[in-house]
C-alpha cells in the first residue's frame, strides 16, 4: 500500500478520539481515524460505560419488582434469559457503533481498522488485515485510552477471574462473585451480579468505597450494598488468589489475620494502566510519566509539536466526557485557538444504586486544602418527589464559599444524582452565587427542587425542612 | 550592604538626583537622608536604613535612578544585616538615563484591580473566559459587577475600553511631533531643561483641559466679616502656633456647600459610566512654590477644627516648599482651592484638577462701593471662582453652588473661629 498523507491522524476512536475526529474535520480538516478494534467507540462504548448502564437499567427493574410488593404490585419471581440479556444489551451496542461509524462517513473522516504504530514524529504506520499503511500527518492526537489492570498476582489465566470487559459479558451468573476493589467499577457491577441473584462480596484495601466521593455521599450507598451484598469488606487486602478446581481460592489479608475462601468468579477492579505499550512513542519525543500516561501540557499538546494526546492515555481522571472535552481543546489548539483545559470542571457519577454525582471541590478536598467553605445540605427525606418512589435515601450538598456565596462545588447522592449533576456543572462553570441557585425556580414535584431547597438552607429558610414539618 | 532605591509610591518607578546629602566615608545613621530625589511628584528624601559608614555612593547627582537600583554601599557599624531593604520591587529595571517619560499614573486604576486573584478563583463563564484568553487578559485583573464578584460580558468590555483609552491617552500627547525653533536669532536666550515636575504639571494640565469640559462661574464674596473674625481671633491663634489665613476660614465654609452639593465632590469613573459621590471631604490646596505648584491635601477636613486646619494649612505649605511632601500627601483630594489672594489676583480660570470636578480659585479681597439697602457702603470683595466639568455639573447647579458657598463664607458662624 502506497502511504497516505493527511491534515490529522487520531489514533483510537473512543469519546475521546472519534470527537477530535469529527471536530478536526468540521474545520476543514483531512482527517484519518485510526481504531484497532472492529467496531467504533472505544472502552466507553463496548466495554464500559454504556454496556454498563445498560445491564443496571436492566436489572434494576428486578430490585424495582421486589420493592413493589409493599405497594401492592406483586410479580412473581423473575426469570433471567442471559443469552436475551446479552443480545439487547449487544444491540444496544451495535447500533451505537454502527451510528459513530455512520457519522464518520458523512463528515469525510476515513477510518481505518488496524493497530497504529508510530514510526517517526510525523509517520504513522497502521497494521491492518490487509497490510501495513504508511502515514504521514501534519498533526496526530493520540487518543488510546486505558484499560483495566489485572496485576500479576491476580492473573491466573482462568477466565472465572475477570475484569470489567468479561465481567460486562455476563457469561453467567456465579452464586459467589468477589469483586475486588471498592470503586466505582467495582460498585456498579457488584450492582449489577448482586441483582441477577449472585451472593456478592466486595473487598477494598481502603478504609471506605467509593473513595474521592464525601463520606456523606458514600454512605447511603454503603446502606445500600449491605443489604444488597453479601458483605463489603473495607480495609482489606487480597493476597493471594488460586485455582480450585471449578473455583477460586481467595486469601484476604486485614492487617491481623488472614482468612481463605472460595468463590465461583472473582471481579479484579483495581483500577486502571494507560494503553502505552506496543505504540512506538519511543520513537518520538514524546514524554510520559512513571504510570506510563502521556505528559500534555494544558492545550494538550505532548512534548513532541505535532503530537497531541487527549483522555485517558493522557493521564487525569479516566472519565470519557474529560476526553470529549480534551478532544475540543485538542482540536482547537490546534487550529490555533486559545484553548485551554483549565478550570474545567469535570462531574463525576457513580451509577451505584444509588447514584452518587459530584462536581467542582468536594468538602472533602476543601477540608484537606484548608479551604473555607460552608456546606448547605438539604435531605431528600424532605424531598416529596423522593417519597413518591420509597428513595429518601439521598442528599443534596452545595460547597459553598462563605465570603462570596459563590457555590464551588455539589454533590448529590441519591436516585438520579447522574442527571441532576448537570446543574450543579453550570452553576460552577457559569460562577453561580447559592443565592442564584435558590431563586430560580424549579418544577414541583421533581428531584431537582433538592438543589434549590439546599441553596435556601444555607439562607436558613427552606420551605420544606424542619420547619414546615414542625407546623403541620 | 547595598542600598537600593527602596518604593517611592503608586506610579513612581524613577526619579533624579538633586542632590547628595553624604559623601564616600562619611559615618550615616539610619534614617539619615543620603540623598534628595525629585520624580515627578516630589523631591523626597532617601533615608539610610541601616547605620554605619559610607564605602560606595553609585549615584551621582543628576542621576535617573529606578527603584530598585543600587544607590549606596553602606558598611554597617554594628549588628547583623538588616533582612531586607523597605520594599525593593522585583524587577531590577536598569537606570534609564534617556528615557525620561515615567510610567503616567492613569495606569494604577488598571493595574490597582489586579488584587492578586488567581484564574483559577475567578469567577466566569466559560465564554467569557474563553474571550479573554483569546484576548489575552487574565480576568484576575478586572473586578466583576455580578453577584459574586462574576464578571461578565460588560466588565470585560469596559476593562478593555480602559485600557484602549490609556494608550489612546499617552500616543496623543507625542503625536504632533514637536519643532524647534531657534529662539536665539531673534536675541539673547538662556537654556534650562524642564525638570520632571514641570513636566508632569504639563502633562496633568493638558490631560486635565482636554478631557474636561471646562466652565467658569465667577462672583465676589463679602468678605469683610470674615476679615473682622480674623482679626479679632488671629492672635489667639498665633499664640497657639497657627496662622489664621483665608484658605482655613474658606475650607470650612466649602465644605458646608459641598455637603449641600453633593456632586462637586464627587468624580466620574469614566470605565464604569459611574458618578462617584464620596463621603469624605479631603480639601487639596494649591501651594506656589519656586519649583512649581503642589497641591497637598487636608484628609477629612469636614472633621477637623479651623484651628487644627490652621495648623494643617501651614505645615502642608511649608512642606510643599520644602519639597518634602510624601506622594500619599497629594493624593486622594475631593475638590482643590486656589486662593491668589495672598499674591493680589483678581477673577481667573483654574483648570479643574482630574479626577475632581471642580475647583475654587480666589482672588485678592478688594475694598468696593456696594449698594446696601439703597446706602453705598465700602466692602471687602473677595473674587470667587469656581471651575467645573460641565459633564456632571450643569450651569444651574454651579450657580446655586457659588452662592450657597458665599453665603457660607458671609454668614460665617464665629463659633466656629473661637478657640
Amino acid at each position: 500500500m502506497d502511504p497516505i498523507k493527511t491534515e490529522v491522524v487520531v489514533v483510537g476512536a473512543g469519546p475521546g478520539g472519534y470527537a477530535a475526529a469529527f471536530y478536526a474535520a468540521d474545520y476543514g480538516k483531512k482527517v484519518i481515524l485510526i481504531e484497532q478494534d472492529k467496531r467504533l467507540g472505544g472502552v466507553c462504548l463496548n466495554r464500559g460505560c454504556i454496556p454498563s448502564k445498560a445491564l443496571l437499567h436492566a436489572t434494576k427493574l428486578v430490585v424495582e419488582a421486589r420493592e413493589s410488593a409493599h405497594r401492592g404490585i406483586m410479580f412473581g419471581e423473575p426469570k433471567v434469559d442471559l443469552e436475551k440479556l446479552r443480545a439487547w444489551k449487544e444491540g444496544i451496542l451495535q447500533k451505537l457503533a454502527a451510528g459513530v461509524a455512520q457519522i464518520a462517513k458523512m463528515r469525510g473522516v476515513q477510518v481505518i481498522h488496524g493497530r497504529g504504530y508510530f514510526e517517526d514524529s510525523t509517520t504513522l504506520r497502521v497494521e491492518t488485515e490487509s497490510g501495513q499503511q504508511l502515514i504521514h500527518y501534519e498533526k496526530a492526537i493520540v487518543a488510546v485510552g486505558s484499560k483495566s489492570a489485572l496485576p500479576k498476582a491476580f492473573d491466573l489465566g482462568n477466565p472465572r477471574v475477570m475484569t470489567s470487559r468479561e465481567a460486562l459479558d455476563i457469561e453467567e451468573i456465579p452464586q459467589e462473585l468477589l469483586v475486588v476493589g471498592g470503586g466505582y467499577i467495582g460498585m456498579e457491577l457488584g450492582t449489577v451480579y448482586a441483582a441477577l441473584g449472585s451472593r456478592v462480596v466486595v473487598v477494598e484495601a481502603l478504609d471506605s468505597i467509593l473513595t474521592g466521593a464525601d463520606p456523606d455521599l458514600v454512605r447511603p450507598v454503603m446502606a445500600y450494598a449491605k443489604r444488597a451484598f453479601k458483605e463489603v469488606r473495607v480495609k482489606t487486602k487480597v493476597a493471594k488468589m488460586a485455582t480450585a478446581g471449578k473455583q477460586i481460592k481467595v486469601v484476604f489479608d486485614d492487617g491481623t489475620q488472614q482468612k481463605e475462601e472460595l468463590y465461583d468468579r472473582v471481579l479484579v477492579a483495581v483500577g486502571r494502566v494507560p494503553n502505552c505499550a506496543d505504540l512506538g512513542l519511543e520513537n518520538t519525543k514524546v514524554e510520559r510519566d512513571e504510570k506510563g500516561f502521556i505528559k500534555v501540557n494544558e492545550r494538550q499538546e505532548t512534548n513532541d509539536p505535532p503530537i497531541l494526546a487527549i483522555g485517558d492515555i493522557a493521564g487525569g481522571v479516566l472519565l470519557a466526557h474529560k476526553a470529549s472535552k480534551e478532544a475540543r481543546i485538542a482540536v482547537e489548539a490546534m487550529i490555533g485557538e486559545a484553548s485551554v483545559f483549565k478550570d474545567v470542571v469535570i462531574p463525576a457519577v457513580v451509577f451505584t444504586d444509588p447514584e452518587v454525582a459530584w462536581c467542582g471541590l468536594t468538602e472533602a478536598e476543601a477540608r484537606a486544602k484548608g479551604i473555607n467553605v460552608e456546606v448547605a445540605k438539604f435531605p431528600w427525606g424532605a424531598s416529596g418527589r423522593a417519597l413518591t418512589f420509597d428513595r429518601t435515601d439521598g442528599l443534596t450538598k452545595l460547597v459553598i464559599d462563605p465570603e462570596t456565596e459563590r457555590v464551588l462545588g455539589v454533590g448529590i447522592v441519591g436516585h438520579g444524582a447522574g442527571e441532576l449533576i448537570s446543574e450543579g456543572v453550570v452553576a460552577v462553570e457559569m460562577g453561580a452565587t447559592v443565592r442564584d441557585l435558590a431563586e430560580c425556580v424549579h418544577p414541583h414535584p421533581t428531584l431537582s427542587e433538592t438543589i434549590m431547597e439546599a441553596a435556601e438552607v444555607f439562607f436558613g429558610h427552606a420551605t420544606h425542612t424542619v420547619v414546615r414539618k414542625r407546623t403541620e | 550592604m547595598d542600598l537600593r532605591l527602596p518604593k517611592l509610591g503608586e506610579g513612581a518607578e524613577s526619579g533624579t538626583v538633586v542632590s547628595l546629602h553624604v559623601k564616600e566615608g562619611d559615618t550615616v545613621t539610619k534614617g539619615q537622608t543620603l540623598l534628595e530625589l525629585e520624580n515627578e511628584k516630589a523631591v523626597a528624601p532617601i533615608p539610610s536604613t541601616v547605620a554605619g559608614t559610607v564605602a560606595k555612593l553609585r549615584v551621582k547627582e543628576g542621576d535617573t535612578v529606578s527603584v530598585g537600583q543600587v544607590i549606596a554601599t553602606i558598611n554597617e557599624s554594628d549588628g547583623p544585616a538588616a533582612p531586607e531593604v523597605p520594599a525593593a520591587p522585583k524587577k531590577l529595571a536598569p537606570a534609564r538615563a534617556a528615557e525620561p517619560e515615567p510610567a503616567p499614573e492613569e495606569e494604577e486604576p488598571v493595574e490597582d484591580e489586579s488584587q492578586e486573584v488567581s484564574d483559577a478563583a475567578v469567577a466566569a463563564a466559560p465564554s467569557i473566559r474563553k474571550i479573554a484568553r483569546e484576548l489575552g487578559i487574565s480576568l484576575g485583573k478586572i473586578r466583576g459587577s455580578e453577584r459574586g464578584g462574576r464578571i461578565v460580558m460588560a466588565d470585560l468590555r469596559a476593562y478593555i475600553q480602559r485600557l484602549q483609552k490609556l494608550t489612546a491617552g499617552r500616543a496623543a500627547p507625542s503625536a504632533p511631533p514637536p519643532q524647534r525653533i531657534d529662539f536665539s536669532k531673534w536675541g539673547e536666550v538662556t537654556k534650562k531643561p524642564l525638570s520632571p515636575l514641570r513636566k508632569t504639571i504639563g502633562r496633568r494640565m493638558i490631560e486635565s483641559w482636554n478631557a474636561i469640559p471646562h466652565v467658569t462661574q465667577f462672583d465676589e464674596a463679602d468678605i469683610t466679616g470674615l476679615m473682622e473674625l480674623r482679626k479679632k481671633h488671629g492672635a489667639a491663634y498665633e499664640g497657639k502656633g497657627a496662622k489664621l489665613t483665608l484658605t482655613p476660614l474658606v475650607i470650612k465654609a466649602v465644605i458646608a456647600a459641598l455637603k449641600k452639593h453633593p456632586v462637586f465632590n464627587a468624580s466620574i469613573d469614566e470605565a464604569a459610566d459611574e458618578l462617584v459621590f464620596k463621603e469624605y471631604y479631603h480639601i487639596g490646596v494649591a501651594v506656589d512654590t519656586e519649583h512649581g505648584l503642589f497641591v497637598p491635601v487636608i484628609r477629612n477636613a469636614d472633621r477637623k477644627s479651623l484651628f487644627e486646619l490652621s495648623k494643617e494649612v501651614n505645615e502642608l505649605a511649608e512642606k510643599a516648599r520644602d519639597r518634602k511632601l510624601g506622594l500619599e500627601e497629594m493624593q486622594g483630594g475631593t475638590l482643590t482651592i486656589s486662593n491668589q489672594g495672598g499674591i493680589g489676583g483678581g477673577h481667573f480660570t483654574p483648570i479643574v484638577n482630574r479626577p475632581e470636578v471642580a475647583i475654587l480659585g480666589l482672588g485678592r479681597g478688594v475694598m468696593k462701593a456696594v449698594v446696601k439697602e439703597k446706602k453705598i457702603e465700602t466692602r471687602l470683595l473677595m473674587p470667587v471662582c469656581v471651575s467645573y466639568d460641565h459633564r456632571v455639573i450643569d450651569g444651574g447647579s454651579a450657580a446655586r453652588f457659588v452662592v450657597d458657598l458665599i453665603q457660607a463664607i458671609e454668614n460665617f458662624n464665629e463659633e466656629d473661629v473661637r478657640l
